[in-house]
């Protein structure tokens, strides 16, 4: 499709980056998509692939060997890793919230110890907020970590867990005070410290990623492990989460776009009534709404990454444009579903997967009623 | 010191359905990347350059500014520096044809002084597929063309190469430096530019030069070809399927190669 006006505005080295990651999305990516997805494994070699290309230092400062993307060029990326597989881009972005965490709110030497590996892809970061009872609204949260002389002695159940198999570096939030709940506090524990792996979720989508419960059974950090201050934790999660929407946001417009690339190659290339169904009224009008609500996506979510950059207040952009871009996936997979008919029904067609696929965008990293509630907070309270 | 000039070149891609209007195709219907056999080009000069002490990669282009975008692309891959010739008097011709570009371009090799020169076999727009050697030609290098394997002699001034010839018959052969040596796709694997090579290849130099820059004027762009008329060939597919498990299809498809005669001596 021809370049949109949302890329012209970018710069010759996003641009650049923009190429290249779409190149590897669909050369290296693409390719191990629907194995990934049957198989519910995830693509380490394509992990390393991402490595190679710097993209797992997307977030770490230069001088601990990262890109330190602006956040600009981490929608774009997100974006087009997506382009390639959702599950891909997920476990990326959930690996760049543990390496912010560190850069944000680390020591000097936590810094020098995690970040120039995890910048070269190894160790995997996880990011560990969600309880099995504490969902939208995080405060809720049981686990503890109670300071014992030197350490904390870590207690409770963590849910959702990207990487939760492959991941080595946990950025964990648990109360410091069992009875308090404005005492979440930011820890950085290593898997090795004797994190316990839940089983892995059997999921509608996202198949390929490795999603797993973490238990924790008196496992015991040093006390210089912790990330903020006693009682600082949420806060900054909620700083960190973001930038991370905008990441998720991106993602689903990757995602609605290689929705909207596949039904217009299938929409060609059937025939119906003797000519390609891209000729008939019916499906020419769902392709201008397609079309319409993925540059819209685009354009809100190029919008909170540029205010990001500026140094000014994107909280309400950011909620809307992961409001609007994830529902877009779901409506844009939905109909290049309709347009494939019963082809886009079974496995041997991308879009089945798109559309399994394209529903947790609206419900990880704050659901689409928690952003609502966020825009409304700003247009009403602000 | 050790210094690797190689030719690239942003050629036109059609996507699928496309529509030709008079001498050219719509700009709607093109996009513009490096060519194919450049990258091999760039990735073998970069891989030497890896490899040796003291090596200098230099990419030379004919192209309009719109180009520095895939130029770009070959210094994020590794190449040091990128010369971009130009000049207004592009503008007006329809047509670059082999023997300008090997004047331009062999004005650049003189100008640049190189120990080895790589182009890649062929563009996959134009396709003349004659630049590289024309160039060694006027400039008096050594050359093979097609290279599919090259090994590096920088002491003793030698590239021990291995070409193909027509009918899958391949050729090793010694070739003294300095020397052009044309690159076949599949030679290495071309890398992804790395995040931080793009960052870099930002701040790299692409030095322009004129056709006065070269001791030229219009008159060098001058051919005695003419584009006359485009048109998309017609084509036929004839899709043989073989049905039955791995060993009868093997017998059937080696059936079929025997009858359109390979393996004959």
């Amino acid at each position: 499709m021809a370049t949109t006006q949302a890329d012209s505005s970018l710069t010759g080295e996003q641009r650049a980056i923009r190429d290249v990651v779409r190149e590897f999305a669909v050369e290296e990516i693409r390719p191990t998509a629907r194995s990934a997805d049957e198989t519910e494994t995830f693509p380490e070699e394509v992990w390393d692939g991402l490595a190679e290309l710097d993209l797992t230092g997307l977030t770490v400062p230069e001088e601990y060997g990262g890109f330190d993307a602006d956040r600009t060029t981490y929608s774009i990326v997100n974006e087009e890793v997506a382009y390639g597989q959702l599950a891909v881009a997920t476990a990326l972005s959930v690996h760049c919230l543990a390496t912010e965490c560190i850069a944000a709110f680390g020591t000097d030497e936590q810094k020098e110890r995690w970040l120039p590996d995890m910048a070269h892809g190894r160790p995997v970061g996880m990011f560990a907020l969600s309880e099995p009872q504490a969902g939208s609204n995080p405060a809720q949260m049981e686990t503890t970590a109670i300071r014992d002389g030197d350490e904390y002695v870590v207690n409770g159940d963590k849910q959702w867990i990207t990487n939760g198999q492959r991941g080595e570096v946990c950025i964990l939030f648990a109360k410091t005070d069992p009875d308090d709940p404005s005492s979440v506090t930011q820890f950085l524990v290593p898997k090795d410290a004797g994190i316990e792996v839940g089983q892995k979720e059997k999921k509608l989508g996202l198949r390929a990623s490795d999603t797993t419960g973490l238990k924790f059974d008196d496992v015991r950090i040093p006390a210089e492990n912790r990330l903020t201050e006693e009682g600082k934790g949420l806060s900054a999660a909620f700083t960190i989460l973001t930038g991370g929407r905008v990441g998720i946001a991106s993602q689903a417009v990757g995602l609605a776009q290689s929705a909207l690339d596949e039904a217009r190659e299938y929409a060609h290339e059937r025939e119906q009534f003797d000519k390609p169904i891209s000729s008939i009224q019916s499906i020419r009008h769902k392709f201008a709404d397609m079309a319409t609500q993925v540059h819209a996506s685009r354009l809100m979510v190029r919008e909170a990454a540029r205010q990001e950059d500026a140094g000014e207040d994107n909280r309400v952009s950011a909620a809307m444009a992961k409001y609007h871009a994830s529902e877009a996936a779901v409506d844009v997979s939905n109909e290049a579903v309709q347009i494939h008919g019963g082809y886009g029904y079974v496995t041997e067609f991308d879009v089945e997967r798109l559309y399994r696929d394209s529903k947790i965008t609206t419900i990880y990293e704050g659901t689409s009623e928690i952003q609502k509630e966020i825009i409304a907070r700003g247009v009403l309270d602000g | 010191m050790m210094k690797i000039l190689v030719t690239v070149k942003e050629v036109a891609e059609v996507e699928d359905d496309f529509e030709i209007d008079g001498l050219g195709i719509d700009e709607a219907y093109l996009e513009y990347d490096l060519n194919e056999w450049d990258d091999y080009a760039v990735e073998e000069a970069v891989q030497i350059a890896e490899a040796g002490d003291d090596v200098e990669v230099v990419s030379v282009t004919i192209g309009p500014e719109r180009s520095e975008e895939t130029i770009r692309m070959a210094l994020a891959k590794g190449a040091d520096r990128a010369i971009r010739v130009w000049d207004d008097a592009f503008e007006s011709v329809d047509l670059l044809d082999v023997a300008a570009k090997t004047r331009l371009l062999a004005a650049v090799v003189e100008k640049e002084d190189p120990d080895l020169v790589l182009t890649g076999v062929q563009a996959a727009d134009d396709g003349f597929g004659a630049t590289g050697v024309s160039v060694a030609d006027e400039v008096g290098f050594e050359w093979a063309a097609v290279v599919n394997e090259l090994d590096l002699d920088a002491d003793g001034g030698v590239a021990n190469v291995r070409r193909e010839l027509e009918g899958g018959v391949e050729e090793l052969t010694e070739v003294d430096l300095p020397a052009v040596l044309t690159i076949q796709t599949g030679i290495n694997e071309p890398r992804y530019a790395s995040l931080r090579g793009i960052r870099q290849a930002q701040r790299k130099e692409i030095a322009p030069m004129s056709l006065d820059d070269l001791g030229f004027d219009a008159s060098a762009l001058d051919s005695p070809i003419a584009l006359t008329g485009m048109s998309e060939p017609e084509s036929e597919s004839d899709a043989t399927l073989f049905e039955g498990d791995a060993e009868e299809t093997a017998a059937q498809l080696a059936e079929v190669l025997r009858e359109k005669g390979v393996g004959a001596q």
